[in-house]
């Protein structure tokens, strides 16, 4: 048995730690409340510029653009949503993983696809695992995100969806459904598929201006950016849950510890003070 | 009239104003004033100017979309600040997205240091072996 005090020693350090996890415990409580409000509230503008869309769409036939069409896939670009730190439990690892597994799966070289990512732990993954990628830096997953920080990199996607080099766009992330359970999703973002399926003919109430055909060029990028956003703040909310719960376990298994190394402690104090009772008596009997 | 400007932050702006100038980069500008049918366009970067009686306002847009119905006019921006002349609006836009640029990259290359330092932590401490 280890001496009392680095028994003592032990204790200290664990309660030194529950104490930390305890308090990231309560900054993600308060976090994910807070990112839960903003995807909430960020809902109703989406649609309404997807309502727009549509209200194009359905009215003037003629109008299209690239970015509607379907084609042939050969290349498929990827986007992956992570975090920049972890200690959020299980919530990295296993959308990498899943993506790991998809690529398998469905690519034969690394010609294939080309990967975006989101947060610096997908980064660092991809840059380990030696994947083609759009990005050089990493894309900041900040708590508060602002469409400035991916700009660049959707751009790039949807440029290079225009000049036929990606065919596709999937987003991978971590799906919020409550604090204890989160789920890896995917998601199309390119082609958009579901816009164009309701043409029926009716006079829009709107001008358009210049024209329809150019509000659609600048206003599609711009919900493509919008979904993304949607996702990324989909993907934050999860974050928080996970950290939160991972960092609960933490605290409750570093209580379970204490306890369990508490009684050791007892049993050693107690076996010093057998021993040192037997030492008085016995040089007591000595001495009579 | 009604203009009500919306970030992904929340509401900007929600006031009356008498009449609305929307200025795009690439689509040039036009007014809009009480009673104009409804409209819809698009601002790459551009600016709203915003009039009620003598007091004017600028509010510069980052890829949003303007609509105006029945006298509201509702603007969706991925990013909006305001500034009392288009010329401080437009600085206060480059100073902030600077700002942000630089953090970021300030951000990234910490993060690569507190990971470069993680690992010669536990490759030192010899943690997950206890």
């Amino acid at each position: 048995m280890s001496s009392m005090r680095e028994i003592k020693n032990r204790i200290n350090a664990t309660a030194k730690t529950s104490q930390i996890t305890k308090a990231m415990n309560m900054v993600s409580a308060s976090k994910l409340r807070k990112v839960d409000k903003q995807n909430r509230a960020f809902q109703p503008t989406r649609e309404r510029i997807k309502q727009v869309l549509e209200d194009i769409l359905s009215t003037y036939f003629e109008v299209s653009h690239p970015l509607l069409i379907p084609r042939e896939i050969k290349r498929t670009g990827y986007i992956l949503v992570t975090s920049d730190r972890g200690l959020a439990g299980p919530y990295n690892n296993n959308l990498l993983k899943t993506f790991k597994a998809h690529l398998a799966k469905n690519h034969v070289s690394n010609d294939e696809f080309i990967v975006g990512t989101i947060g610096f732990k997908g980064f660092s993954f991809c840059k380990r695992n030696q994947y083609p990628m759009i990005n050089t830096e990493s894309v900041n997953s900040r708590d508060e995100i602002e469409f400035i920080d991916f700009q660049v990199m959707s751009r790039a996607f949807i440029k290079d969806y225009l000049d036929h080099k990606v065919d596709k766009i999937v987003v991978f992330y971590n799906h919020y459904i409550n604090t204890l359970t989160q789920t890896i999703a995917t998601e199309e973002l390119l082609p958009i598929t579901s816009l164009v399926n309701k043409r029926e003919k009716k006079v829009s109430e709107f001008l358009f201006e210049p024209s329809p055909q150019a509000v659609i060029d600048s206003l599609l990028p711009i919900y493509l950016e919008n979904r993304l956003f949607g996702i990324i703040l989909d993907a934050k909310t999860s974050e928080h849950a996970a950290r939160m719960t991972a960092m609960k376990n933490a605290t409750d298994n570093a209580e379970e510890v204490i306890s369990k190394l508490n009684l050791y402690y007892n049993r050693a104090r107690q076996n010093a003070i057998t021993i040192e009772l037997t030492d008085i008596i016995g040089g007591a009997n000595a001495v009579n | 009239m009604k203009i009500i400007v919306v970030t992904p932050e929340g509401e900007l702006y929600n006031e009356e104003v008498t009449s609305v100038v929307v200025a795009s980069e690439s689509n040039g500008e036009y007014g809009i004033l009480s009673g104009h049918l409804p409209i819809v366009s698009t601002i790459d970067t551009g600016y709203i100017k915003m009039t009620y009686d003598q007091l004017t306002y600028y509010v510069v847009i980052v890829n949003g979309l303007v609509q105006n119905q029945h006298d509201i006019i509702t603007v969706i921006a991925q990013d909006a600040y305001i500034g009392e002349s288009k010329e401080s609006a437009f600085e206060n836009l480059f100073k902030i997205r600077k700002a942000r640029i630089d953090s970021n990259k300030q951000r990234n290359l910490e993060l690569a240091m507190a990971e470069n330092e993680l690992k010669k932590q536990i490759k030192q401490t010899g943690a997950g072996k206890l």
